[in-house]
């Protein structure tokens, strides 16, 4: 989930769902929803988003101009969602006994929908998922995956990994063997390692400091050090 | 009831038209019925590597499109009476025939012959689909280049999701001496990444390209040693177990003074 003070951007099961706050200014929200947009620009192109702001409504004018906004984006925007639709998605259900609007709200880097890939990815495969992505085999040179959470690959990561597809600077990107031909996390962008020294082991990386940094995955048990 | 085997690479240049006609002529010389598809309409090649070009009547398209019946295109061997060649044609392109065609076409064929073999053309667009329309097995060509490497792997995705399960892989221009310097991809590196079945190594040899000007495949010359790679990749074909070539070069005098000398 990507989002600033007022605005969230959240994949569904059944798409992109944008949701604003109900008490900010509609001004504040269009402000931030451009932000919002810039980061994810590339991902998004071409989908059809619906917006949810609780019991609030939008003027005529109001509700022209967010549409106007969206296409810009080469977003679509297909329609509205009521409280009780957001209330009743199966996630909120599983927590039946939590407060269902935080519960929604907090889906992010650390759970959420997960996408599993039972083979290995071979040249010229993109997978593009909106959540997290686990893949049980390779990434081989030439294929990619787009993301907008976490990437974990079983095998050796060997092409392209984009996590945080839509500017969430939180996600990270680990593998067996990481050594992609490039790795994006978020708005960063970096190359592979250029020696391909085999046998590290698993490893992990994320954004600290605005850097991409690769680390040795947390595995302090008799495996890790083995490797 | 035959066998449909397409071989196949995405690359051009790797040796897929070699590897056809060697495989081809290899089976024949084992004793099967076998009959050899060009579906590279447009550039055909393989009329010239078996020798044959100066025989060539009716063509590929003419039997897809019923221009005349498929025993009148087919053409037989100078050297065995068993191999057949079905050419491709010359003055049109890959849209003249469609995967439906080509199925019927190799109905028709597994049920005269044991081993149709199908040179695939280069790329992944209409000819690729053509040729791999009416296949049992595919084998994929792959030379030690990552380039090569690369665009197997994107034919192996295309091969899996079209339903033809695992391919086998040979492995051909390779040369022992760079492998050993570390300047060329070895074959673990490779099988690495494509993670299929080897078939077979194919060392760099000379004599195919003396072989393929004249026109006759280097599996029958007993001297060649990629003949010899070729011969053992038919006997895996037919499902015998033969170990792959011992390719390691001889280690000359220098290397060995080096090595005393802790330079290595």
């Amino acid at each position: 989930m990507t989002r600033t003070e007022h605005v969230a951007l959240k994949g569904t099961r059944d798409g992109l769902v944008l949701y604003f706050d109900p008490a900010a200014d509609f001004g504040v929200l269009m402000k931030e929803l451009d932000k919002l947009l810039n980061n994810s620009v590339q991902f998004l192109q071409g989908a059809s988003v619906r917006c949810y702001s609780g019991k609030k409504q939008f003027t005529e004018d109001e509700h022209a101009r967010l549409g106007t906004v969206l296409h810009q984006r080469q977003l679509e925007l297909t329609g509205w969602l009521t409280p009780e639709e957001v209330g009743v998605s199966a996630k909120s259900q599983a927590y039946g006994t939590q407060d269902k609007e935080t519960r929604i709200w907090e889906e992010g880097m650390e759970e959420g929908s997960c996408l599993f890939v039972e083979r290995t990815l071979r040249s010229g495969k993109s997978v593009q998922f909106d959540g997290h992505v686990v893949v049980l085999g390779d990434v081989n040179p030439g294929a990619e995956i787009i993301a907008t959470g976490n990437i974990a690959v079983m095998g050796s990561l060997r092409g392209v990994a984009h996590a945080g597809a839509t500017g969430e600077r939180k996600a990270s990107v680990s593998a067996y063997h990481l050594a992609p031909t490039q790795l994006r996390i978020a708005d960063v962008v970096t190359r592979g390692p250029a020696d391909e020294a085999d046998g590290r082991g698993p490893e992990i990386a994320r954004i600290k400091d605005d850097q991409l940094i690769v680390e040795t995955a947390g595995m302090n048990g008799r495996r890790g050090k083995a490797r | 009831m035959g066998e449909v085997i397409v071989v196949t690479s995405g690359k051009g240049g790797v040796g897929k038209t070699t590897t056809s006609a060697n495989i081809g002529t290899g089976l024949a010389a084992a004793g099967h019925k076998v009959v050899l598809v060009d579906t590279d309409i447009g550039l055909r090649n393989l009329d010239v590597v078996m020798g044959l070009e100066n025989r060539i009547v009716y063509d590929l398209v003419d039997v897809t499109s019923g221009n005349c019946r498929l025993k009148q295109a087919l053409i037989k061997d100078k050297r065995f009476a068993n191999l057949f060649l079905l050419p491709a044609a010359q003055t049109k392109d890959k849209t003249a025939v469609n995967p439906e065609q080509m199925q019927v076409l190799a109905a028709e064929l597994k049920a005269e012959f044991d081993y149709a073999i199908i040179d695939c053309p280069a790329g992944i667009e209409q000819g690729f689909r053509n040729a791999i329309a009416g296949a049992d097995r595919a084998i994929v060509v792959c030379t030690p280049e990552v380039s090569a490497v690369r665009d197997a792997d994107r034919i192996i995705g295309l091969l899996e999701a079209a339903e033809l399960r695992n391919p086998k892989l040979i492995i051909n221009r390779i040369r022992p001496e760079m492998v050993k310097r570390g300047d060329m991809m070895d074959i673990a590196d490779i099988l690495d990444i494509l993670a299929v079945e080897l078939i077979g190594v194919v060392p760099e040899d000379e004599s195919i390209v003396i072989s393929t000007n004249r026109g006759e495949p280097a599996v029958m010359d007993k001297t060649s040693k990629a003949g010899e790679a070729y011969r053992r990749i038919t006997k895996r074909i037919i499902g015998e177990e033969v170990p792959l070539m011992n390719l390691d070069v001889p280690i000359g005098i220098m290397d060995r003074l080096k090595r005393l000398v802790g330079l290595r």
